[in-house]
């Protein structure tokens, strides 16, 4: 293994630990927690860009404890925020859903990401293949030269 | 591949394509059209459980029959202000009618039902008015804030809806609608 794979496998293996202490769960969440995070995805409807966990508008506290309730009453996440879709439509979600028109929010962007790192990979894998400047034989003479002072170099030293 | 700049290139250009079609579908449509409407108008109404400032039941059952109108408010509301005269001349105009029923629902549980009371009486409010405890109405009838009115006809189906300030004429085009007009 030469020293330039060093920096690639140290970076590896940080992005690794990284997307393991993100993803590792961490424990079932509190029924304040899960509430919280229902809450934090629906937005407000009496506001402009407040979520209903945020919002003090009387409609956002009365769904802030109507989702207490459903939790309490044994309905999952999933189950609550469909609820509110089927209430007030997919716009009371703050994160737009996977399907429709909404789906490019979420497939565009991955489109650009491997768009232009395929377009890096071509460009990087080319230009070893191929470099792109060739010696002239200007330069060739030159480092002829440069050679054949090379042992006069070395004896001075 | 040969060419991966023009491949590139060309899938940018796709990009840029179907992002111009998505924004060409949408010119002329109202983003906040959809806060503005009721996904409730054309089905059947919530079930209706709420105690008058008198202490009596006002429920499906003691409006069935009936066109109600269920008009959500709040007494620091300004648009809730702003369309009182329209209340009042609507329901003035169909106070005697047997067929009609109008509810205000205040819905901001931190308001007590003296106050509001008294505030009624001032401001001449003598159509049916309630408190919704736990704001249950509201919910099920996914109000979006305040004024909100809801126009039901006696078989039980939402066919009226305005968000914001009510008019007469608006609430007499959703009354005709629930008479069959």
């Amino acid at each position: 293994m030469t020293k330039r794979a060093w920096p690639w496998i140290a970076l590896g293996v940080l992005v690794v630990v990284v997307l393991a202490v993100v993803v590792w769960p961490h424990g079932d969440p509190t029924p304040a927690e899960r509430a919280h995070s229902i809450a934090a995805g629906l937005k407000c409807q009496e506001c402009q860009g407040l979520s209903v966990a945020d919002s003090g508008a009387t409609t956002s506290r009365a769904i802030r404890a109507d989702i207490a309730r459903r939790i309490a009453a044994g309905q999952g996440d999933a189950e609550i925020r469909q609820h509110y879709v089927d209430q007030y439509g997919e716009t009371i979600l703050l994160d737009p859903q996977g399907s429709g028109i909404s789906l490019l929010v979420w497939v565009l962007p991955v489109v650009v990401i491997v768009t232009g790192a395929a377009g890096i990979v071509f460009v990087l894998a080319r230009n070893r293949r191929e470099p792109r400047l060739h010696p002239t034989d200007a330069d060739e003479a030159l480092v002829e030269r440069e050679r054949a002072h090379e042992p006069e170099r070395e004896d001075l030293a | 591949m040969r060419h991966p700049a023009r491949w590139i290139s060309l899938a940018v250009a796709g990009v840029v394509i179907v992002l111009g079609v998505v924004l060409a579908l949408n010119v002329g449509t109202d983003p906040l059209a959809a806060s503005k409407s009721s996904r409730l108008l054309g089905k059947t109404a919530p079930k209706i459980d709420l105690v008058d400032f008198a202490g009596n039941p006002v429920t499906s059952e003691s409006l069935a029959g009936k066109t109600v109108v269920i008009n959500f408010w709040n007494e620091w509301c300004d648009p809730c202000l702003q369309e009182l005269p329209a209340l009042r001349s609507f329901w003035q105009s169909h106070a005697n009618d047997g067929d009609v029923a109008m509810v205000g629902v205040a819905h901001d549980p931190n308001m007590s039902q003296a106050g509001l009371a008294k505030y009624a009486q001032q401001a001449g409010l003598d159509w049916t008015l309630a408190k919704d405890p736990g704001n249950k109405a509201a919910l099920d009838f996914a109000i979006r804030g305040q004024p909100e009115t809801f126009v039901i006809a006696p078989t039980g189906e939402i066919v009226g809806y305005q968000y914001g300030a009510a008019t007469v004429r608006g609430l007499e085009s959703m009354l005709a609608t629930a008479r069959g007009g």
